[in-house]
């Protein structure tokens, strides 16, 4: 999209989105204008500079001389920021969506498992690795090669293969079998990072998105002003690849969207996927579990000296499309393709992050049971890169989650 | 609570009609030199050809109008070269612009608009049948203007006319196929309408020309030495007379001799242009903050150095949404406008459908 011209009067392009054009063709009634927002997707506000020498009227002047684009007609494109009306003036701080990414040890629940708050995909190495991204050293500590994803297997035996993978052998506990084992056994602790997506499942992670003050001169215990606070949330995902899936249940959300471009819009503001939990946390009598990265709420906002107040989350996870579990064709159409037979063995392999062990080869098996169904060594590795977006309904605050759909097929 | 939509009342919505008008000129070397006729299409059916503003196998060209020639049932056939089809072309232009009589016979065309008696029936006529891409949804009455040159050979034309709607401002009729106004030689003859030449249809977009408006000699393309279009044995002389042609020459021949004597041609076009205008109206106490991610740093505001300090937004965009939030229109301002609590803001959208 071209600049527009902005050398003389203030003029306004307009256009209707595909989606408008979408619902007008319909003809149904469904093209109904009722509202507007304001966006100011090209601001820097960076460039926003409070302390310039020549005084207030120069504070703002290369942010006044950002050029504007031209508006594009796909409607996920446009006001990915927006204007928000909070009727008093004296806010001097804003909360933030942020991924929950720390890992806990901590069972929730007795009986099977459930999906543990969120982490990104990393495999596990050996003991006592120097702790990153503030986790604490011990028996979870993490690989400090970041993958920053969140992993979607789309069918079990790919859910396995990524289970040993994160925790390959000879590493933890009783040997290569144990990680394996816990992974997909009732009553034991899933894989983190990676999320089962696929049907009848219980098992694997999820994602959790946190509200709060990123800052560290606001005490939790102040808590977030009511008129800040997230009371629903919007996700959006790619309909072609995944559906929203309950955090604690097989249970897959009803959509309330889908436009044209494939992507699904789910309107989010009740449990289990929305919680006020992290809020109800704040309690001034025990302010050690404002910082407790080990509790069933770790804090993402501030750091371990100070954390800022928190709003409410939301936690979900996503089952790959049908489309997706039963077959490689979209793998290869928007996605990426290994051939593990070749690449086996060698130091960094696209999809899987570091050196796969080269010790194991299926044909031995792991555990009694032979639960690990396939040779690795002669699978393809099918994966698409997408991200889930969520947005949340009052602020208009929106982070994009980054997602790997993998297929060992 | 924050939010980030604010409804639209009745109030700001409004629905407005405006007529546009393009003006649509046509020089006569398109039609009949600049492209050396690589812009002309002729089909094997022979009933009439297309004329383009580029060669038309060229995807960047543009049809712009057809040319053809059909005569009635009432002239003479005698000798005539395919008469059926030029009797064709005449019966299908008729009933669809013109319609049908009481008697449910095709009516032939009038160059003085009056229907119930034979006078100024045109039994030869050239039809130039203009693309919707120029007319759009009319063209404008009394500015069609067509400089055709009246006789000579067409490397010599002579006589230089230009044909006109005059009047037909204050002055048209209705048809089956829209109004049409009477095409005059001059501003002066259009107060007698029995010095009509031709007929326009607005909005069908037609112009038909009796072939009376050309005096002898007429001749088409190519020279007495080089004819282009002439079957074998067929003299394309200076002296050969419109109505020899019209006996003579096929109809591709009659639409080539046609476009090598027109000048030039202008005309504007109408556009109806429906509109619904949304007014956003922002009050001072609207829209002072963002969502926008560099607008916070550790989510301290960057605008502000305290919280009595004013909040600042920059608008770039405005998003019109369905009530189910979904972005049905977007409009982008050509540069950012600074929103604060002190200033208030009337942003007028509109939809053209």
């Amino acid at each position: 999209m071209a600049f527009l011209d902005n050398s003389g009067d203030i003029i306004l392009d307009a256009v209707l989105t595909d989606t408008g054009r979408l619902r007008m063709a319909q003809g149904d009634g469904s093209f109904k204008i009722t509202k507007f927002a304001l966006g100011d997707d090209e601001i820097n506000y960076g460039l926003y500079n409070k302390n310039h020498a020549s005084g207030s009227a120069y504070y703002d002047l290369e942010v006044l001389q950002i050029p504007v684009l031209e508006a594009f007609t796909n409607n996920t494109s446009n006001l990915k920021s927006k204007l928000v009306t909070m009727s008093r003036t004296n806010v001097l701080y804003m909360p933030i969506l942020k991924i929950n990414a720390h890992n806990v040890t901590t069972a929730i629940g007795a009986g099977k498992p459930q999906p543990k708050p969120s982490a990104y995909f990393r495999r596990r190495t050996a003991e006592g690795v120097t702790a990153t991204n503030g986790f604490p050293e011990g028996s979870n500590a993490e690989d400090k090669t970041n993958i920053d994803k969140f992993y979607v297997a789309v069918d079990i035996d790919t859910y396995r293969g990524l289970s040993y993978y994160r925790a390959p052998k000879n590493t933890e506990g009783a040997g290569a079998a144990e990680h394996l084992v816990q992974s997909d056994v009732v009553g034991a602790e899933p894989t983190t990072g990676v999320m089962e997506g696929f049907q009848g499942s219980n098992f694997g992670g999820m994602i959790r998105v946190d509200q709060g003050l990123d800052t560290t001169e606001i005490s939790i215990a102040q808590g977030l002003d009511s008129d800040l606070r997230e009371s629903a949330y919007i996700v959006e995902l790619d309909y072609r690849l995944g559906r929203l899936k309950s955090p604690s249940a097989n249970t897959i959300k009803a959509v309330n969207f889908i436009d044209d471009d494939n992507i699904a819009s789910y309107f989010v503001s009740q449990t289990p996927y929305f919680s006020t939990t992290p809020e109800e946390t704040n309690s001034e009598t025990s302010p050690d579990v404002y910082n407790n990265f080990n509790s069933t709420n770790p804090q993402v906002f501030g750091n371990k000296k100070g954390s800022g107040p928190r709003g409410t989350s939301l936690h979900f996870r996503i089952e790959a499309s049908a489309e997706l579990r039963q077959s490689t064709y979209l793998f290869q159409q928007v996605g990426q393709v290994q051939d593990l037979t070749t690449t086996y063995g060698a130091s960094g392999i696209a999809g899987l992050p570091g050196a796969i062990d080269t010790t194991w080869d299926g044909s031995s098996g792991l555990i009694a049971g032979d639960k690990f169904l396939f040779n690795l060594t002669e699978k393809k590795l099918y994966y698409i890169d997408t991200t889930v977006r969520v947005i949340g309904a009052n602020t208009g605050y929106r982070i994009d989650i980054p997602i790997r759909y993998v297929k060992l097929a | 609570m924050a939010k980030s939509f604010k409804s639209l009342l009745g109030d700001d919505i409004k629905n407005t009609r405006t007529l546009l008008h393009e003006a649509i000129p046509i020089t006569g070397t398109i039609s009949s030199g600049t492209y050396a006729d690589n812009n002309i299409k002729t089909f094997s059916h022979g009933m009439f050809e297309s004329v383009y503003d580029y060669p038309y196998l060229s995807s960047s060209a543009n049809h712009i109008f057809d040319l053809s020639y059909g005569i009635t049932a009432q002239a003479s056939s005698s000798a005539v070269t395919q008469v059926a089809k030029k009797r064709n072309i005449y019966n299908q232009m008729a009933q669809v612009l013109f319609g049908y009589d009481s008697n449910g016979k095709i009516r032939s065309f009038d160059s003085d608009g009056t229907l119930d008696d034979d006078a100024g029936r045109m039994d030869h006529c050239f039809f130039l049948n203009f693309s919707r891409l120029l007319c759009k949804d009319e063209i404008k009455k009394n500015s069609f203007r067509l400089g055709l040159f009246q006789s000579g050979s067409t490397a010599a034309p002579d006589t230089l006319v230009t044909l006109g709607d005059y009047d037909a401002g204050n002055e048209f009729r209705t048809s089956p196929a829209g109004d049409y106004g009477l095409i005059f030689s001059s501003s002066g003859d259009s107060s007698d309408n029995s010095k009509s030449v031709g007929l326009l249809f607005y909005q069908a977009g037609v112009a038909v020309i009796s072939s009376s408006v050309f005096q002898s000699p007429w001749s088409p393309p190519g020279t007495k030495t080089t004819p282009i279009h002439v079957a074998a044995g067929l003299a394309a002389t200076l002296t050969s007379s419109i109505a020899a042609a019209q006996k003579s020459l096929t109809i591709t021949q009659l639409a080539d001799g046609f476009r090598h004597r027109l000048y030039d041609l202008d005309f504007n076009n109408t556009i109806e242009l429906n509109s619904t205008i949304y007014f956003c109206r922002v009050n001072h106490n609207e829209f002072n903050y963002s969502a926008n991610p560099t607008y916070a740093t550790a989510s301290k505001l960057v605008v502000k150095n305290q919280a009595t300090d004013l909040p600042i937004t920059y608008i770039t965009t405005i998003g019109l949404y369905s009530p189910d939030n979904e972005l049905m229109a977007v409009a982008k301002l050509s540069e950012p406008i600074r929103k604060d609590p002190n200033t208030e803001l009337t942003l007028r959208v509109r939809l053209d459908y």
